[in-house]
Order: structure tokens, then sequence, then C-alpha cells
């Protein structure tokens, strides 16, 4: 596994709940493909540079994530395909993951945003919170999809 | 002496630069920092060089990518819609 971040900008346009279905929709896909949404930010709606799409506002997402090339491939597959994503990058931050250390980050992100809880972050963290060796444990094997499939 | 003057003047004192972000390695170079990058980029959005700016190649290489980076993700203008006058 590698760890990514992706950057997507949503149509600024669009409502809010719609903005959250896109961050929904795209996180799912990261984690239906192998990879682990380590954490998704939030910045906001920001004016753009220049007209993209015919809007000047856009709402970006960071997620910052682990995940097999075949991750990055579905995941801007969809970018594309997505009517909504005006703009969208995908940068690799390492070629090694260490599996622990990505667990232990999840749960601390986990509980930082327990406050104002976040649907597609509660998943793993609460697995990670309550089972940490357990979870960890499994999770070394558990590259390959068919068993990311299980867990959900 | 009408010699003197004139290797004086010709003999200027050129100060010389050091790459910022190798004198201060806690600077990061992100697509991401936006006011950092500014920094970079000329008025008219174009990326100002090395012999201008001061920085090393490794640096300079590493502020361009990233100044690429922020454009496409339309955080800074390839162009800026209104140059200032």
């Amino acid at each position: 596994m590698k760890r990514y971040e992706s950057v997507w900008v949503v149509n600024g346009d669009l409502p809010d709940e719609e903005v959250k279905a896109v961050s929904d929709k795209f996180s799912r896909i990261i984690s239906s493909h192998g990879g682990m949404v380590v954490g998704l930010e939030e910045w906001g709606r920001r004016k753009l540079a220049f007209k993209v799409k015919g809007t000047i506002r856009g709402f970006y997402v960071l997620a910052d994530f682990a995940g097999v090339p075949g991750t990055i491939k579905e995941l801007e597959r969809n970018y594309r395909i997505d009517d909504r994503i005006i703009r969208y990058q995908t940068l690799k931050k390492s070629d090694k993951v260490n599996l622990e250390a990505l667990q232990e980050e999840i749960a601390a992100r986990a509980k930082k945003a327990a406050p104002a809880p976040e649907p597609e972050a509660a998943p793993p963290g609460e697995e990670a919170v309550s089972l940490p060796e357990e979870a960890a444990a499994q999770e070394i094997p558990a590259e390959a999809p068919p068993s990311q499939g299980k867990e959900d | 002496m009408p010699v003197m003057p004139r290797r004086k003047r010709k003999q200027f004192y050129v100060r010389r630069k050091v790459c910022r972000f190798c004198v201060d390695s806690g600077l990061a170079i992100d697509y991401k920092d936006i006011n950092t990058l500014r920094q970079f980029v000329t008025e008219r959005g174009k990326i100002i060089p090395r012999r201008i700016s001061g920085n090393c190649a490794r640096h300079q290489r590493r502020v361009t990518r990233a100044i690429k980076q922020a454009r496409l993700l339309a955080l800074i203008p390839y162009v800026p819609a209104q140059p200032p006058a």
C-alpha cells in the first residue's frame, strides 16, 4: 500500500448536501477498492483563481488515504464521470505504509473528530479504537479488497 | 587617477542570495500553501526565475512543481483575470 492524498473540487454552486454526498461517495470508493481513508479535510468554499466549467466557486476537499494503484485508477475514473467534480489531483505522499501506524493515525483522527462525528470516518475509527491489536493483526493480511468488504 | 574611479564603479557589490528553503529547513514547499507560493510568482502569475528569487536548483524545482500543481487546482491563477496596472 502507498500513501496518497487527493484533492477534489466540487462545483461551489451546489448546495451543501450535494457536496456532502460527493465526499461520502468518494470516500466510499476509496475504502471499497483496497484503500483506507485516514481523513478528509474540507477546506470549504473558495473562490477559484479562474473560471472552471462555468463556475467561479469551488468546494475543496482533501482526502488523505492509503491505497493500491487500483484504488487510484477507480477513484480518478469516477472523478471524470462525476459532473459535480470540476478539478482533481492525486499525489503520492510515500511509497510505504506502516499498517499499524496507519491504524493509530486513523484512531487518533477519529478521536479528534468524535465531538463532531463524521459518518465516513466513524466505521474504521470505531474498530481501531475498540480493538487496536486485533484490528491491526487483521489488517496485515487484509490488503486485498475482498477482506475489506468482509469488514464492512 | 581617472582610471581608479572607473574601476571602482565596475566592481559593484553583489549580495549573495541564499536559498531560503536551505536556510530554514522548517519551511516546506507545498502546493496547498498558497501564500508562500505567491512569493514566487510575479503579479502576472509568472514563476520568478532562480536568478531573482535566489532559490537553489533543488528548491526551485520543487517550488516550480508546487506552483504548477496549485494552478491545476485553480488555487493560483495561470494568468490573473485583471493584472494590476
